[in-house]
């Protein structure tokens, strides 16, 4: 017998940006997947200084280092540490939406009523808030000197 | 099922990578921040606090847990991204066992390192 092939993805990756009318949440997974992959890549850079570099001795450590104290390297540095306080609270968020505790009791649908969207909405706010205000605590440490 | 418990796992080590990522980047960014609450000074990206951090099989226990969890995390996650574009089932099963192989190879080497500073 044929195996049955699953639904193609029509929109592909283009999908991800745009496949209509997008709501809040909608940007905050296109964002969540964007930071995901960042983060991917920074580990990737991250673990072949903290291996390959490392493990050579303090001379190459120190002028791996001092590479990397270079400005744009700092400022890659701050961004990854915002896409990862992002996308731990946007992992949250989700988190508690799978296992159904964002989503309030159920009602009968009598109008005017709230749909699921907007009864899960203050926690995007919440999430977007808290990393807005940790985002400002990190950049004083980065321009403060340490990083 | 068995879908279903690798997610879950994906998940368990979403929550796992906020709780040790979280120590990692607070012990090596929020240095201005530690200094005020009273830990030491010293720049924790040189040479010495880092040895003195390697040396230690806390710090050493807590990178491989990281390093573990974090790589299924984001292998996971990766894999999930391109079996979403749907290709065949056999090019599904490549990327599958090619992650897996990545994985164990990865971690080998990465969890070596560790291991190797902290015993020199």
């Amino acid at each position: 017998m044929k195996q049955r092939q699953p639904r193609q993805n029509y929109l592909g990756a283009g999908g991800w940006v745009w496949a209509g009318k997008y709501k809040l949440e909608r940007y905050l997974y296109l964002l969540h997947r964007v930071t995901g992959l960042g983060l991917l890549l920074f580990g990737i850079i991250h673990l072949i200084m903290t291996t390959f570099f490392r493990i050579q001795g303090q001379d190459v450590w120190e002028s791996t280092i001092a590479v990397l104290h270079n400005p744009v390297f700092k400022v890659g540095a701050y961004m990854v540490v915002v896409a990862f306080v992002f996308h731990a609270l946007n992992g949250l968020r989700l988190i508690l939406q799978e296992f159904g505790f964002t989503l309030g009791r159920p009602i009968p649908p009598v109008y005017p009523y709230k749909d699921a969207l907007r009864k899960k909405r203050p926690w995007a706010v919440i999430i977007i808030a808290v990393v807005g205000i940790l985002a400002v605590v990190f950049l004083y440490d980065f321009i403060s000197g340490g990083w | 099922m068995r879908t279903t418990r690798f997610h879950l796992l994906h998940i368990l080590a979403g929550v796992l990578i906020a709780v040790l990522l979280g120590i990692h980047m607070v012990r090596l960014h929020l240095d201005a921040i530690l200094e005020f609450f009273g830990v030491d000074s010293e720049d924790p990206t040189s040479w010495t606090s880092m040895i003195d951090r390697a040396s230690q099989g806390i710090w050493a226990a807590l990178y491989i847990a990281l390093l573990a969890v974090a790589l299924y995390h984001a292998l996971y996650g990766l894999r999930g991204i391109i079996l979403e574009l749907t290709p065949s089932a056999k090019a599904g099963r490549v990327v599958t066992w090619s992650f897996i192989i990545i994985g164990i190879v990865v971690f080998g080497w990465s969890a070596y390192v560790p291991l190797h500073l902290l015993s020199s």
